[in-house]
């Protein structure tokens, strides 16, 4: 395998046919071979094709207007094809976010009722799970959804507690607390009111270990964040110079040259992988400096070094990502410039209760209020409902995994029932937990995709308006795989990052 | 090949053999393995003849295990020769079939296959490995099993059997394949006491046969009786080997005196 | 249940476990004990008790309200039922349909036979069960608006029914038992029994000159009563001949042919029976047999020469050649069926010398390729070939019928695909392992929906001039690629729980790789991975609810928008939908059960 062995001793040389390795390697040349034609091959088919349909795929759509009107969203009439599908993906972002925050509630909920003392709680918990994960989601939230078009209409004067709170068949409303311009001046201030928590923290916690007094130092924690946050309410005015900050660095992304990022992250790309194969090297080498690489090491290493380069050639030809990067900056500094530039007057929360309006001969909801459309609350509570049951099953799973003897050996030295689940059963169940609840947060994500069935504006139904208005099916194809893929990076790049936490709290 | 060994007349126990006209059945030359920084061997240097049983003795951590496993090529030896009745152990895909069929390998942890029955364990080999027909394969898989001495278990599944009957089973797999060599990596270790004899029962008989086997064990008494040399190892290096009196009674380097007597 | 129970024992699964014996259940307390100690042993608990009573009592009554709301129309489902079964499938040809069903039972009826399916239950269980069961029905009864008579009537049959049930408990002694199979007989033969007794309604749609709607009281239509009457008494049948069967052959000759015929089902009764294609005989006889033969001989004298142990290196060279010239082939205009026979000789051929041996072993092989290469060329014959079913749609069935066409085709296609990705991605050849993560990850990380509006829209791009796919099959190829990842990933835990030990043991013996895997490696795993990929084909079967979003005439795409839109019964959207989510949860529900069931018995739930 090394070397020394074949070179050494040549006089028994192996048939190329029937060196294992070169078989290995010529089998997988063939299959990568065959992979890439076959791709090829159905790439032209598809370019001919749509040649002879007189469709060309770019993305020029994106910039060009476009005619939609979408029922909710930060932008209702998007003039671009990039605006709309912009609206889309931040339609699917938040209601991704609100589904992921409730299911895990509720399925904590679900699962501590199926591990319940209480007979009954137990019966609702598994009847529950049983029901919701054995029907399809997309039945049940065209069953909600069903369910909630047939809803009286919305009147002046109705609504379960007037004024309040309204159920109707263009939706709920309720009072909602919104982000006034005040409010990140606000965060930063909370921002410092944390750092301060963690020293206060640290601080009762080294009394509790000194003394033996209970100091509750996490209680002492979350207690210096609320009087921050309280403070800032008033003082949050000062942080307003930040906003000149934000602008310079502004100033500095517009005048670079596209040079600059794509030298960035050239050298970037040429570190890392160099970095990486320098380590890879000295893990492979012994004391004696004596080096043994099989060729699965030495694919390794020419494959980081090819990624690299092929990183580095894309950067130089394509010239548009390196410009985006540095114009998406500059617009992202600006935003920050101007939630920062606001005048002292500005309160970081405003609230306001839901209102109906009639302009025409039907009342509709104004927009006061906190108001979820029938759609959307389809599919909000489609996933909830139907991630809660499998999030529930992974908590009790979890718990139960936990052997009874942990509980035990902690009852024995002496601790209460409340200080056993606290210290000792979810430190371990959360361990267990985390990964495939992790999975379902990813299956959450990707199941808002079923909006399009119940007419809510997320990505995929914005994109299909989109291409049945443009016919640009391919790169609208494109974007939805690259929002997916990205969104699910994302999500398992953080629940690893809590996994891996998770396993050296452990040890 | 039991015919041909049971026609050679059978050596008195724990007796050296004259075998220095025999043929050489494993060379090893200079043979080096490294995981990583650690070198698990070091530039092994011996010759195993026919019929020679070689027993390798060392602490734990002494390189003998990965030794007899690079023998059949289940780890890959780095630097140096290794050749195995004539066939030299390269990337050669034949030379590897050949010599793995030639060499039968027992393990520590039995490693029997969990969903055949017995009989199946035994004949999987000799029906897909060496093509023999089914009934044929079966019928000596039956005999082998008689050998070891349970045919009364052809046909349950090995997590039904004992430790020692498992590794009875796992011996007369090896032996279904008609190897020259035999391999016994530890195989006493998992077993209860009670059930270590049996075992070695078999093996001796097996060594009285006229079988080549290399046996890395902790079983002393085995050693003396059986062993036509043992060679001990440590840090990945052959460091001292003769005939079982030799080794027992008056071992030359400080190394091996240290080994004996925190065992004996 | 009885498929996967099957597999088990075919692979000599079931025998080889230790047994795992059911913790001791905790000794049944007297009522009033029982009731103190699980709902009212803490002052949080009764509180609990009473939250959750309130809880139990709000959903049964406004589900009650619900269903039996004078304004929901359930003569929509009662009429449209055949709709939601089979869409349009011509009246004049549902023969056929009934000829599929009653394979489907045979086969059935056999399996549980040769498997020894089901188990004993004691009759006392039994009992406590309709005692539960009567309860049930007197608390949703008192929950539902009926009227007094109505309720009256139904309170008399849930008393009896509890009493019947408490009779059993009490009268039997512990020691008798019941098999579960009797007690499905039971079921379902009073299921179908009620149909000749009970007064449901004679609900049809006349599709003829004027459509409408015909609802008259008393039975229901002979062509509903008749055909499951035959069905039952087929699967009786098919059990007692399977018990027959059983007690006359060797174990595992009925279990591999029942294995195969299971295999061979889907395309049989979808290509054969259901879809009814015309063949062109002059074309049959002129083509495409004698390209079935020309492969046949020249294939198996190859295959039978490669399978020779003294063939060495030269076989495994000209295999190799085979394949290269197999994908050659494909980029070469030739009839598609020449193309696909070389390359699965190839296939063939690169096995060969793995699988091979004394004569008996390589007769065995040829059979083996000429049997696959005969289905082969029938079954591409045959999806070519136009159907003589005429509907009004992309598909000639649709409703319920295609969801189960599309599930099981998903699930028997991404079979190997997801068997062939696992292996790739944990191999130890870096290319293949890298190409199959990148695979799995990249379709792990889209929604479904994302890729079935891609392959029905996108496929016909790809396709060179001249091919066809219809939308059904395109959507079928796209869902198995995208259920294959998933699956691959329930493969993998299998495949890595298998030990070092047992690859080198393989080894050890002289096996090849492919050997290895073959008779040690993938038999461990797939036990392993029993309950996740039965988990995983109840997943595939509730994602096919998605067709209705690409416009497909699937259950859920009937009952939502072509139901609501008859002139009898406008916006009907709610009970159908309700309707469809049971279809869906009965099934399921068994799924899931038997899953358990399967894991309990191999141990691998329990801690």
């Amino acid at each position: 395998m090394t070397a020394p062995t074949t070179h050494e001793r040549a006089h028994q040389r192996v048939p190329l046919w029937r060196d294992v390795i070169v078989l290995k390697w010529v089998a997988q040349v063939f299959l990568l071979v065959v992979v890439l034609s076959t791709m090829f091959f159905l790439a032209t088919q598809a370019g001919d094709n749509l040649r002879a349909r007189n469709i060309v795929s770019t993305f020029d759509f994106l910039e060009r207007p476009i005619d939609i009107q979408l029922s909710e969203g930060i932008d209702t009439h998007p003039d671009t094809g990039a605006r709309a599908l912009w609206t889309g993906m931040v339609n699917t972002l938040r209601i991704s976010v609100a589904g992921i925050f409730f299911a895990t509630l509720l399925g904590i909920v679900v699962g501590l009722a199926r591990l319940s003392d209480n007979w009954l709680v137990r019966r609702l918990g598994s009847m529950w799970v049983e029901t919701l994960r054995n029907i399809p989601l997309l039945v049940q939230m065209i069953f909600y959804f069903s369910v909630l078009t047939t809803l009286p209409r919305v009147g002046l004067g109705t609504g379960p507690i007037n004024g309040w709170f309204h159920i109707s068949n263009k939706g709920i409303s309720m009072p909602r607390v919104f982000i006034a311009d005040g409010f990140y001046q606000w965060l930063m201030v909370v921002g410092v009111g944390a750092v301060a928590a963690h020293y206060v923290r640290r601080h009762r916690q080294r009394i509790q270990d000194e003394t033996g007094a209970m100091t509750s130092p996490i209680l002492w924690g979350i207690g210096t964040v609320a009087l921050f946050g309280l403070i800032g309410i008033f003082v949050h005015p000062m942080f307003t110079w930040m906003g000149g900050i934000f602008g310079a660095i502004a100033d500095l992304l517009d005048s670079l040259p596209i040079i600059a990022p794509q030298i960035l992250f050239s050298v970037v790309a040429l570190g890392v992988a160099a970095r990486w194969i320098s380590r890879f090297l000295t893990d492979h080498r012994s004391v004696r400096g004596h080096l043994s690489l099989s060729d699965d090491d030495w694919f390794r290493i020419a494959f980081a070094a090819l990624a690299s380069l092929i990183i580095v050639f894309v950067l130089v030809r394509w010239t548009g990502f390196s410009s985006w990067t540095l114009n998406s900056g500059r617009d992202l500094f600006h935003v920050l410039e101007d939630k920062f530039n606001v005048d002292g007057a500005a309160r970081p929360f405003d609230a306001m209760r839901p209102d109906i309006i009639q302009k025409s001969r039907f009342p509709n909801y104004g927009k006061n209020g906190l108001t979820m459309s029938i759609g959307f609350a389809a599919v909000f509570f489609g996933v909830v409902f139907y991630t809660s049951a499998f999030i529930g099953e992974n908590v009790r799973g979890g718990i139960l995994a936990v052997p009874k003897g942990q509980s035990e050996a902690a009852m024995a030295v002496g601790l209460g029932r409340g200080q056993v689940l606290r210290h000792v059963v979810l430190p371990q169940a959360i361990r267990i937990i985390l990964p495939p609840t992790g999975n379902q947060y990813l299956n959450l994500l990707k199941n808002t995709s079923l909006a399009v069935a119940v007419g809510y504006s997320d990505l995929v139904q914005i994109g299909q308006t989109t291409y049945n208005q443009t016919g640009m099916t391919l790169p609208v194809v494109a974007i939805w795989m690259l929002f997916y893929l990205s969104c699910s990076l994302s999500i398992s790049v953080v629940v690893n990052w809590f996994n891996v936490r998770m396993k050296l709290v452990e040890r | 090949m039991t015919d041909a060994a049971a026609a050679e007349p059978a050596d008195d126990q724990g007796q050296t053999r004259d075998l220095s006209n025999a043929r050489d059945m494993i060379v090893c030359e200079e043979v080096s393995k490294w995981y990583g920084d650690f070198r698990a061997l070091d530039k092994i240097s011996t010759t195993i003849k026919e019929q020679e049983v070689v027993v390798v003795l060392g602490p734990s951590g002494s390189g003998k295990s990965t030794w007899i496993r690079c023998i059949n090529r289940l780890e890959i030896h780095q630097e140096g020769r290794i050749v195995v009745d004539d066939v030299e152990l390269t990337n050669d895909l034949r030379n590897i079939e050949q010599v793995r069929s030639e060499v039968g390998m027992v393990f520590q942890q039995f490693n029997l296959f969990p969903h055949l029955k017995v009989i199946d364990n035994v004949s999987l080999a000799p029906i897909w490995v060496r093509k023999k027909p089914r009934a044929e394969a079966e019928e000596q898989a039956m005999a082998q099993l008689e050998r070891v001495g349970i045919p009364e278990q052809a046909h349950k599944y090995p997590g039904q059997l004992s430790g020692g009957q498992q590794q009875r089973v796992a011996i007369a797999r090896a032996l279904a394949m008609e190897p020259k060599i035999m391999l016994f990596d530890e195989v006493t270790s998992a077993l209860d006491p009670e059930m270590v004899k049996e075992v070695l029962d078999i093996m001796k008989t097996l060594a009285l046969s006229g079988m080549t086997m290399m046996v890395v064990t902790h079983e002393m008494g085995f050693a003396k009786e059986v062993a036509d040399r043992i060679i001990f190892m440590e840090e990945g290096q052959i460091v001292e080997q003769g005939t079982p009196t030799h080794f027992f009674e008056n071992p030359t380097e400080d190394r091996t005196k240290l080994f004996l007597s925190q065992i004996l | 249940m009885s498929e996967f129970a099957g597999l088990g024992a075919n692979l000599g699964m079931s025998t080889g476990m230790i047994p795992i014996t059911a913790p001791p259940e905790t000794p049944k307390l007297p009522p009033r004990e029982w009731v103190k100690a699980n709902l009212f042993s803490s002052p949080f608990n009764s509180v609990l008790t009473v939250v959750a009573s309130i809880i139990i009592l709000a959903i049964t009554r406004g589900l009650m309200s619900f269903i039996f709301n004078p304004q929901r129309q359930w003569d929509a489902t009662a009429t449209n039922l055949r709709l939601l079964m089979t869409q349009a499938y011509p009246e004049e040809q549902y023969l056929r349909i009934w000829i599929a069903t009653a394979v489907v039972f045979t086969l059935t009826g056999l399996s549980l036979a040769v498997w020894r399916a089901g188990s004993a239950v004691p009759l006392s269980d039994v009992g406590r069960r309709l005692l539960t069961f009567g309860g049930t029905i007197a608390l949703l009864v008192l929950l539902a608006p009926f009227s007094v008579r109505a309720t009256i009537i139904w309170l008399v049959v849930a008393v009896a029914v509890a009493g019947g049930g408490e009779a059993l408990r009490r009268l039997v002694d512990d020691e008798r038992t019941m098999s579960t199979l009797g007690i499905l007989l039971i079921g379902l033969s009073g299921l179908v029994g009620s149909l000749w007794v009970i007064p449901y309604g004679n609900h049809t749609f006349q599709l003829h000159r004027t459509p409408r709607v015909l609802a008259e009281p008393g039975t229901v239509a002979l062509t509903t009563k008749l055909p499951w009457t035959v069905m039952l008494l087929v699967a009786v049948a098919a059990y007692f001949l399977g018990i027959f069967i059983r007690e006359r052959l060797p174990t595992n000759a009925p279990r591999i042919t029942l294995l195969l015929l299971w295999l061979l089902m889907p395309p049989t009764l979808l290509y054969l029976v259901l879809r009814d294609p015309s063949f062109d005989m002059g074309h049959v006889l002129g083509t495409d047999i004698p390209i079935f033969l020309v492969y046949a001989v020249l294939g198996g004298a190859l295959l039978n020469w490669l399978a020779r142990p003294s063939t060495g290196e030269i076989g495994r060279i000209v295999a190799a050649l085979v394949l290269v010239a197999a994908f050659a082939a494909f980029l070469t205009p030739m009839r598609m069926i020449v193309r696909l026979d070389m390359l699965v000789l190839a296939a063939f051929a690169l096995a060969a010398p793995t699988f091979s041996g004394g004569p008996r072993a390589r007769k065995n092989y040829v059979i083996g390729w000429l049997g696959f290469l005969g289905i082969m060329s029938w079954l591409v014959t045959a999806i070519n070939t136009p159907s003589t079913v005429k509907v009004p749609g992309q598909f000639f069935i649709g409703g319920l019928s295609l969801t189960l066409i599309v599930a099981v085709f998903t699930i028997v296609i991404s079979f190997p695909l997801g068997l062939a990705l696992a292996l790739a991605r944990t191999s130890n050849m870096p290319i293949f392992r890298l190409l199959a993560t990148w695979f799995i990850e990249f379709v792990r990380g889209v929604p479904m929906i994302t890729i079935l509006i891609f392959f029905s829209i996108m496929v016909p791009l790809f396709l060179p001039p001249g091919m066809h796919l219809g939308e059904v099959a395109a959507v079928i190829i796209g869902y198995s690629l995208f259920s294959a990842a998933y699956l691959a990933e329930n493969v993998r835990g299998g495949l890595q729980s298998v030990t070092r030990g047992q690859h080198e043991a393989a080894e050890a013996v002289g096996m090849t790789t492919s050997q290895k895997t073959v008779f040690i490696v993938l038999p461990q795993a797939l036990r392993i991975s029993i309950p996740p990929l039965v988990g995983h084909c109840i997943g595939v079967f509730k994602e096919t609810s998605l067709l209705a979003i690409i416009g497909l005439f699937d259950v859920l795409f009937i009952a939502r928008s072509v139901m609501p839109n008859q002139t009898e019964f406008m916006g009907s959207t709610k009970e159908n939908v309700l309707f469809v989510s049971l279809i869906y949860w009965i099934f399921c529900y068994q799924m899931s059960k038997a899953s358990q069931r399967l894991e309990r018995r191999t141990g691998l739930g329990e801690r």
